[in-house]
């Protein structure tokens, strides 16, 4: 700590973190904009949302639109559901996907590049191309019209499978070793040791498979019919379809439209803290001396 | 015999995901590959026809286009999209106040919640050539004439890779977080002994120990290349298409649109050979088996 | 790296050709439609709505993309009005979004539904190419309902007729025509004359833009703005143009790609160069385009008729004392007076092969032409969207959010009158729509020339290419692409 002090007094890293912090506030900026300028047209009246040049401020404030979206949909059921379908559908997607992690850090276990080229290979597949067989192979399980369909979709992932096996690999191999003399078997290794030492890189691949199953839109669309198992992004989608392309005098006005999008993302801004603290530099510390 | 107990446990563990994969991924392949050499109807039969699909995508222009489009946008956001979240990651890591990093991470990481249709929407409007803001800072700022970026074919592509660097920074970020989060701090400390100034534990310690986490962010990335979809979809329009039409709009385009679900699936199975080619080359570049 | 390959080539080979043998057995059984596992029938659509009246009439089951309720709870009664309406079990899916990927997914995994909404003369078209359709043509000509010309003009059927001349689809409601709107108000106040000739038009729009027509002193205002190239219609009009094909002599010819539309694009870069055209017409989509219309920012769009109502409607609703009045208005006639304009694909229903209930799909397709079947799918359900009080009609909190379209905004039956006054401006501006209006032809090879055609169109509209040179791009790629014929 001491060394850091004495280094941190030159002018040069002064000079540093202040350039530093500047380029990171103007990148702030610009992330912040398409947030802003939502929750600007969703605080305006329903008229003034439609002009052109809101930008960063509401005009016309208004909560009208959040007042619609709450009148018209009853978002109770689809908010379960939607809390189902992620919480479940994540934690399964987190544990199975590290566990496939876990076996491909193995050394010396045979058929370990096979096993990752047919995991990658699974990477590759165009969705447009297998929506009907994946249609079918949902029908034949039974799952339409059922959560678990949307809990299944994307159960798991090459993309986190291989994600969980890079932090896995900055686990010290030589505990593992010493664990195995102790006579435990690989789950208990990975259960005990490797599931708490790579909490990183589990808070990594929760967060972003919490975010994209939240948001998940096509799977429910072809899966599911029935109302009552409705998720909330496919509730507030309903409400702000714009038929434009056929004559209708239906219009959703933009200040409904930007309420929806705020309402299903407030969620998402509420559980990132929690998942934030595992980014922090130091937390590693504590594990590495346990 | 205790290896081979362990081995086999090891091979359990792998059960489910395989199943899972061959049911939800490779039985529908195989399903989409045989109807690639179907005249696939949907309704009654469906007669193999050999390669015709292949050849009917092969043949058609708009296809090829679509390939120099996907890789040209593709192969911008894969190098940019690797490089720019890396150094602001690195910018990230030498913030000393917690309260900032915190703040920080978590509005980089706000487009990447919104769809492509917000943000498209958005960069749009910015980009507009009359009340965009961009073209209001660049007259303000250097007196510049504005510029349509959304309809001169020049602009299209820089803005397509712009812009998807720009959403997916705070996402690509998080995952050199967590690499950089994860070296020991012991080697910066010992670095630091031996009086290494922030430069040279930057480059003898960060990078080298992040050499991992790169590779398999590359890897990812590439795999993502030729499925850039939903931005496309949102951002293009008439006057710039032929510049970034991408193979995923090509297979909409045919499949959904048209019905023409045989060539469809014939240019998803060409979609899945490039992927292949680009990914055995990135593997084999990068090492990634090499653990 | 050989070794790689050969892994990877070795694992995929083998695992599709051991899944493809499986699944060319499962195919040979979905192939045909009749031969439905019971498995088949337990997956199919949901008892979303009307479960709780199981109804002698038979079941039915509806996809739809416009029509139902506009709420997933809204929608489970609006099935249930259906069902109470026709006596039938009805069961209703609208899709939130993706409505194509629906379809698509439902016809070709053999899910089964008796009627599916579709808003595409191409899609009906490439339908019945693959089987999909069944032949209404018996059905419609020997429905005392249906072929009554009073309920739907004997002439619309040819909108819904395959190569082979029979019909396919019946009509979910009258599908209205793009037409220029133009604020009135602002031609009053300029003092200035409804357009009729390239030249008016031309100093109406700059008018627009010089003339400070909202009146805040400030030059913001555009003359005209679009969102498609279908949107200058009106205005190609004045050279005899029609936009995508047309037939001349069996051979097939795209106008906006001949040398007559070279001054017409001219004309318009002069207007992007003048500054009188918004000059986000590339990007538009149609709600930004009609946004700038509602928020006085531009003087002419084109878009539908209905909406002639709809915009005076909704200022008149922020605003009890506004000045703004857009009026509909026809295109600039051709030297000839022939006046082109632009009408929308029908949306229409189509009872799929498969459809396991073809005749209580009939049954309420019947009924969507009547009275009560036009109500519900204007106005809505009764006692959740309206009220009926000694014939009095009264539209609740949730029906004016609905604003009288549940799919059925417009309707082609002159007998059923709609319980409240039109909206002011619709009815000048549909009448120029039924005198006028002709649909476009798309032929399959259309997608691929509107690329080209659209593409250079705009390059040369927004003056970055000669207007010579691009329509010479045009039917250069055009012919060598063999999608026109001269």
């Amino acid at each position: 700590m001491g060394i850091e002090r004495f280094e941190r007094m030159g002018w040069k890293n002064r000079t540093f973190d202040v350039l530093n912090a500047v380029f990171l506030i103007v990148l702030m900026l610009t992330m912040i904009v398409p947030f802003l300028n939502v929750a600007a047209l969703a605080f305006s009246s329903g008229m003034a949302s439609m002009r052109p040049d809101i930008i960063l401020f509401p005009k016309d404030f208004s909560v009208e639109g959040f007042a619609t979206v709450w009148h018209s949909l009853d978002l109770k059921r689809p908010f379960a559901n939607s809390v189902i379908v992620t919480v479940a559908g994540t934690a399964l997607h987190v544990l199975l996907s590290s566990m496939a992690g876990y076996v491909l850090i193995q050394p010396h276990l045979p058929g370990k590049k096979i096993m990752v080229s047919f995991i990658l290979l699974t990477m590759m597949i165009p969705q447009d191309a297998i929506l009907i067989p994946l249609y079918l192979v949902n029908k034949d399980l039974h799952l339409i019209n059922t959560l678990g369909s949307l809990i299944l979709s994307g159960m798991i992932s090459g993309f986190s499978i291989l994600l969980m096996r890079n932090y896995f690999l900055g686990v010290p191999y030589e505990m593992s070793e010493s664990a195995q003399i102790d006579g435990a078997g690989p789950l208990r290794i990975f259960a005990s040791m490797y599931m708490r030492l790579a909490k990183t890189g589990l808070a990594t691949v929760t967060l972003f498979e919490f975010v994209s199953r939240w948001n998940m839109l096509t799977a429910p669309v072809l899966f599911i019919n029935d109302p009552a198992k409705n998720t909330l992004q496919v509730a507030l989608k309903s409400m702000i379809v714009d038929a434009s392309a056929t004559s209708s005098n239906f219009l959703v006005t933009t200040n409904v439209r930007m309420a929806g999008i705020l309402i299903s993302i407030i969620p998402l801004l509420a559980i990132y803290p929690f998942v934030q603290r595992y980014f922090m530099k130091g937390l590693m510390l504590g594990a590495n001396k346990e | 015999m205790r290896t081979l107990k362990r081995q086999g446990m090891l091979y359990i563990m792998m059960v489910p995901v395989v199943l899972y994969f061959v049911l939800f991924a490779y039985y529908p392949l195989a399903r989409g590959l045989q109807a690639s050499f179907q005249d696939y109807k949907l309704m009654g039969d469906r007669p193999y026809i050999g390669f015709d699909n292949y050849e009917t995508v092969a043949h058609d222009p708009t296809f090829w286009n679509a390939l120099w489009n996907t890789l040209a946008i593709g192969g911008g956001i894969l190098v940019a999209g690797f490089l720019a979240p890396l150094i602001v990651a690195l910018s990230l890591n030498e913030v000393w106040s917690r309260g900032f990093k915190k703040t920080a991470q978590l509005v980089l990481y706000v487009p990447h919640l919104l769809s492509w249709v917000v943000i498209g929407g958005i960069c749009i409007f910015l980009l507009s050539p009359d009340t965009g803001l961009v073209n209001l800072l660049l007259a303000k700022g250097f007196g510049l004439a504005p510029i349509n970026f959304m309809a001169e074919e020049g602009w299209a592509r820089v803005v397509m890779v712009g812009s998807a660097v720009w959403k997916d920074m705070g996402y690509n970020c998080i995952l050199f977080l967590a690499g950089i989060v994860a070296i020991s701090p012991s080697l910066f400390e010992a670095a630091r002994m031996d009086g290494a100034t922030r430069w040279q534990q930057l480059r003898y310690v960060t990078l080298p120990q992040l050499l991992s986490t790169m590779k398999v962010i590359l890897l990812l990335n590439t795999l993502g290349l030729f499925r850039i979809f939903d931005q496309i979809f949102v951002m293009r329009n008439p006057a710039i298409a032929s510049k970034v039409d991408v193979l995923m709009m090509y297979t909409f385009q045919k499949g959904i649109m048209e019905i023409r679900i045989g060539p469809a699936a014939a240019a998803s199975f060409f979609v899945v050979l490039f992927t292949l080619l680009l990914t055995v080359v990135v593997r084999r570049m990068t090492r990634f088996d090499e653990v | 790296m050989k070794r790689k390959i050969h892994a990877l080539l070795t694992v995929t080979t083998a695992s599709a050709l051991l899944l493809s043998a499986c699944g060319g057995k499962e195919n040979g059984a979905n192939a045909s439609p009749s031969a439905a596992s019971p498995s088949d029938s337990a997956a199919s659509p949901s008892a979303s709505g009307g479960a709780s009246s199981p109804a002698a009439g038979g079941k039915l089951a509806i996809l739809a993309g416009n029509v139902g309720g506009k709420t997933p709870e809204g929608n489970t009664e609006f099935a249930k009005a259906i069902g109470s309406l026709t006596g039938l079990d009805v069961t209703l899916d609208k899709p939130a979004s993706d409505y194509d990927q629906k379809v698509l997914t439902a016809l070709g995994s053999g899910a089964k539904y008796d009627l599916i909404e579709v808003s595409d003369v191409a899609k009906l078209r490439a339908f019945i190419a693959q089987g999909v359709v069944t032949d209404l043509t018996d059905f419609v000509q020997g429905s005392a309902e249906l072929s009554d010309p009073s309920v739907i003009p004997s002439g619309e059927w040819e909108q819904l007729k395959g190569a082979d001349g029979k019909i396919y689809g019946v009509f979910s409601k009258f599908q209205g025509a793009t037409m220029p709107i133009v604020r009135k108000d602002w031609l009053d106040k300029l003092k200035l004359q409804e357009p009729k000739t390239l030249d008016e038009l031309y100093n109406v729009l700059k008018a627009f833009k010089d003339g400070d027509p909202d009146g805040d002193g400030k030059p913001n205002t555009y003359g005209l703005s679009t969102s498609g190239l279908y949107d200058i219609q009106g205005i190609m009009s004045a050279a005899g143009l029609k936009y995508r094909y047309v037939m001349k002599d069996g051979k097939r010819t795209i106008p906006y790609a001949s040398d007559a539309a070279i001054p017409m694009y001219e004309w318009f870069a002069k207007l992007v160069k003048e500054g009188i055209m918004d000059p986000n017409f590339i990007t538009n989509d149609t709600a930004k385009m009609r946004n700038l219309f509602l928020t006085d920012r531009v003087g002419m769009i084109t878009y539908w008729d209905a909406w002639v109502g709809m915009f005076n409607n909704l200022k008149q609703q922020e605003d009890p004392k506004t000045t703004f009045v857009a009026a509909g208005m026809a295109s600039i006639p051709a030297s000839d007076g022939t006046i082109l304009m632009r009408r929308g694909d029908p949306d229409f229903w189509i009872i799929p092969a498969n459809a396991p209930h073809p005749d209580a799909a009939k049954k309420f397709l019947e009924f969507w032409h009547t009275k009560e079947g036009i109500t519900l799918g204007s106005l809505g359900v009764e006692g959740q969207d309206y009220t009926v009080d000694n014939g009095t009609y009264t539209l609740t909190e949730t029906g004016k959010a609905a604003n009288m379209d549940h799919g059925v905004p417009y309707w082609y039956n002159a007998n059923v009158k709609s319980p409240f006054p039109p909206l002011p401006g619709v009815t000048e501006a549909m009448a120029l729509s039924k005198q006028y209006a002709t649909l476009e032809l798309a032929l399959d090879t259309w997608p691929d020339a509107e690329k080209i055609v659209t593409n250079y169109a705009l390059k040369a509209m927004s003056g970055q290419m000669a207007a010579k040179d691009a329509v010479a791009k045009m039917q250069k790629e055009l012919k060598d692409a063999k999608l026109i014929d001269e």
